[in-house]
């Protein structure tokens, strides 16, 4: 990993799977085909860091979120957590972990109980873990994370209605910090608002971050977002770690054809660029999980993909210090800026 | 063809022949004048739409940005005449397609002109086809409609379209019902569809905000093909500027119902002069790769189109409003070549010049340069605000071990 610091990470995600059952009819075996939404997949996440996932809809990314926070159970591997496993934790001792991680949801309208007051909302981790005081010791620090998050204090006995798509973000996000955790896991926290909004919540977030000293796992499948956001991104595809680095080198010279390609494909809001740089568009549609190709997941739409790619899958290598790479035919590509060469 | 039937199609007839007359002189393929598409509710009137105006030639490609609520979809519904009528009421403006008023034709008129002269493409395509019935039936229904097609023919058309949109194994799947199709095919079944009858104008409202970025690069490829096969005229409405920047020559930037600025690619690019641009292009993280800036947001929430702010609709959020802007409504700067603006300050050169984001067009080195003035993520009273609360969460922190040592 890049992180040059010999810090212990907060969280070790080791060789993750998680398969749902799928039914497979009214006769024969109920449940014998399984989608592996998220496939061995391995990372550390480091304290006061921000670690971005990116990927396309149903790449695994936020099963991997579930999983980390244990709304979901894997289905093998570990999720080391301030030194405790959790994915085997009994549900007694997950709340004490859960007090350490929160979630940030990407809906800003399903994930607020419309019959509680935001007042409660913001509360309610202090409630579930005992903490904060006496009530009125709460209302004061719900006043003061209101006032934090950009919000007036005033309006702690409004309800979530009365409130506009950024505001309910903001709400989700001081629940979040109401008890200061060490891990943050936003998952697609931004890509529901406007553009102007989105910086605002972002602008909140970065700095939340420096003043509280949370680490963020951070997903999306914005890759502009990621990259402003994160100190490290990996790439998923398909239920599998395609690529990961910190954000300069994964940004200034992918490795992967995939990475690149995804990169390639978000359009650059500067007319003379985006309409002279060369892309690579990717033909087709994500294979379904139920079945995904064998050997390399990518294979399929690979540009490059070889005999090889069809048959093994490759392993992740280090292709430079702290850079990872799934790939048999790595090489650098480099992305001057933006533009993309061929 | 029996009279009945001859009668029935006669609308559609004479909306065909009026794609192949020629243009009037001094009259585009299209003309928006001051439109303004009011809706009366029980809150009050909605100023949906308050003062569009702008021209389309063919092959020309105009993109609407704005943020949502900001009367980009309303435009262009109100042009395809699909707006409900109450609520929505036309309180001015006129439309004119190929020199015709598009407001003063008759239902029948517009069923002819629908899908026929003017196509469009909806967001999000599982809602806009209908499940129940195939794909294939569904791409001819135009043609059936339109140009009077037999089942058969247009069937074959339908085939040829899906073929022409990329889609592989056409004649088998034409036979195929829309949940049989991955979200970036059904986007192409719904463009195939739009282009089934020629039309001269395509209105695509966000047609790749709900797919992922390596289809969104296909779909939009896609279109520009189409288009230069086509010559068609193309509204894209979209808030992602990188879309715009990809596919647009004009672009129409839109706030609280009205259009703030207006001009080509290039002078909305590199040459912004309204506020809310700048501020929409600061709001954008940029992929650079050596040092991240932070994002300079536009501060406040859009408002709501109930109760337009007095003066300039931006103003209580533009870092720049002065006392007049609150008061006044800012008129139209116009520039020659068309670039327009609703600013006060737009047409002072040494002000723009001093604030607006300066994207330059190093396509040489590829690197995209914008100057932006360092400011820490948090503003100054927020900074403050999570001091308190850190000291307060303290406090309590240490009450609580106090207590629980005495327990």
């Amino acid at each position: 990993m890049a992180n040059t610091t010999k810090e212990q990470p907060l969280l070790q995600v080791k060789h993750l799977t998680k398969e749902f059952p799928v039914e497979s009819g009214v006769f024969g075996s109920r449940f014998a085909k399984h989608v592996s939404a998220v496939d061995d997949v391995s990372f550390n996440i480091y304290p006061r860091k921000t670690f971005g996932l990116v990927g396309e809809s149903g790449c695994g990314k936020s099963t991997t979120g579930r999983c980390i926070m244990r709304l979901l159970r894997p289905t093998k591997g570990e999720v080391i957590f301030d030194g405790q496993d959790v994915a085997q934790l009994k549900k007694k001792e997950l709340k004490a972990v859960r007090r350490n991680m929160q979630y940030i949801f990407q809906d800003p309208y399903a994930s607020l109980n419309p019959r509680m007051t935001i007042g409660e909302i913001i509360s309610e981790p202090m409630v579930i873990h005992n903490e904060g005081g006496s009530r009125a010791e709460r209302i004061e620090s719900v006043k003061k994370l209101l006032d934090v998050v950009g919000l007036n204090p005033e309006h702690i006995n409004r309800y979530p209605h009365e409130f506009s798509g950024g505001q309910r973000q903001r709400i989700g996000i001081a629940r979040a910090f109401a008890l200061s955790p060490k891990l943050i896991i936003c998952d697609e926290p931004v890509s529901a608002l406007d553009v102007s909004i989105q910086a605002q919540v972002l602008n909140l977030l970065d700095g939340l971050q420096e003043a509280f000293g949370t680490a963020y796992l951070f997903i999306a499948h914005d890759l502009s977002v990621v990259q402003h956001i994160s100190d490290e991104v990996a790439v998923m595809y398909l239920g599998n770690l395609m690529e990961y680095s910190d954000w300069r080198s994964l940004y200034a010279e992918p490795y992967h054809p995939y990475t690149q390609a995804l990169l390639s494909a978000v359009p650059v809001p500067n007319p003379d660029i985006q309409k002279t740089r060369e892309r690579i568009i990717l033909a087709g549609d994500p294979p379904s999980p139920i079945n995904p190709p064998k050997g390399c997941r990518f294979h399929t739409r690979c540009p490059i993909a070889t005999e090889e790619c069809k048959k093994e899958r490759p392993p992740m290598k280090e292709v430079e210090a702290g850079h990872f790479c799934a790939c048999w035919h790595a090489k650098p590509f480099p992305i001057e800026g933006s533009s993309v060469e061929l | 063809m029996k009279k009945k039937e001859q009668e029935k199609l006669q609308h559609h007839i004479e909306a065909h022949e009026l794609k192949k007359k020629k243009i009037p002189k001094g009259k585009h393929l299209l003309e928006v004048k001051d439109l303004k598409m009011y809706f009366h509710t029980q809150d009050g009137i909605v100023k949906a739409v308050d003062g569009v105006s702008y021209t389309l030639d063919k092959d020309e490609t105009l993109g609407v940005v704005g943020e949502s609520g900001s009367g980009k979809s309303v435009t262009a519904m109100t042009i395809m005449g699909l707006i409900e009528m109450p609520p929505g009421q036309i309180e001015g403006g006129d439309v004119l397609y190929r020199g015709k008023s598009l407001l003063s034709m008759t239902e029948k008129e517009m069923q002819g002109i629908r899908g026929n002269n003017i196509a469009m493409i909806f967001q999000d395509p599982m809602t806009a086809l209908n499940p129940v019935y195939t794909i294939g039936r569904q791409l001819g229904e135009g043609l059936r409609v339109h140009m009077g097609y037999s089942r058969k023919q247009a069937l074959a058309r339908a085939e040829e379209l899906l073929g022409m949109v990329g889609i592989p194994n056409a004649e088998q799947r034409v036979k195929d019902y829309p949940h049989q199709f991955s979200g970036g095919m059904r986007q192409r079944a719904m463009i195939a569809m739009a282009l089934a009858c020629d039309p001269d104008i395509l209105i695509a409202d966000e047609p790749t905000t709900a797919l992922d970025v390596t289809i969104q690069a296909q779909i939009i490829e896609l279109m520009q093909e189409m288009q230069d096969k086509n010559h068609n005229a193309i509204i894209m409405i979209t808030h992602d500027l990188g879309v715009v920047a990809d596919i647009a020559d004009k672009i129409m930037v839109m706030y609280a119902g009205r259009p703030v600025e207006f001009g080509t690619a290039d002078e909305i690019f590199y040459n912004p002069i309204h506020p809310y641009t700048w501020g929409l292009m600061r709001s954008i993280p940029e992929q650079a790769t050596e040092e991240k800036k932070p994002l300079t947001p536009i501060s406040g929430n859009p408002p709501s189109l109930v109760n337009v702010p007095k003066g300039c609709s931006f103003s209580p959020r533009c870092p720049y409003a002065t006392a007049r802007c609150k008061e006044e409504e800012p008129p139209v700067y116009k520039t020659e070549s068309g670039h327009y603006s609703r600013c006060f300050f737009s047409g002072d050169k040494a002000f723009v010049e001093k604030n607006s984001p300066r994207t330059t067009r190093d396509v040489a080195t590829g690197t995209r340069k914008k100057e932006r003035k360092p400011q820490a993520a948090l503003d100054d009273t927020t900074a403050r605000a999570v001091q308190a609360l850190k000291e307060s969460q303290a406090a309590t922190e240490a009450s609580n071990t106090k207590q629980t040592k005495r327990g």
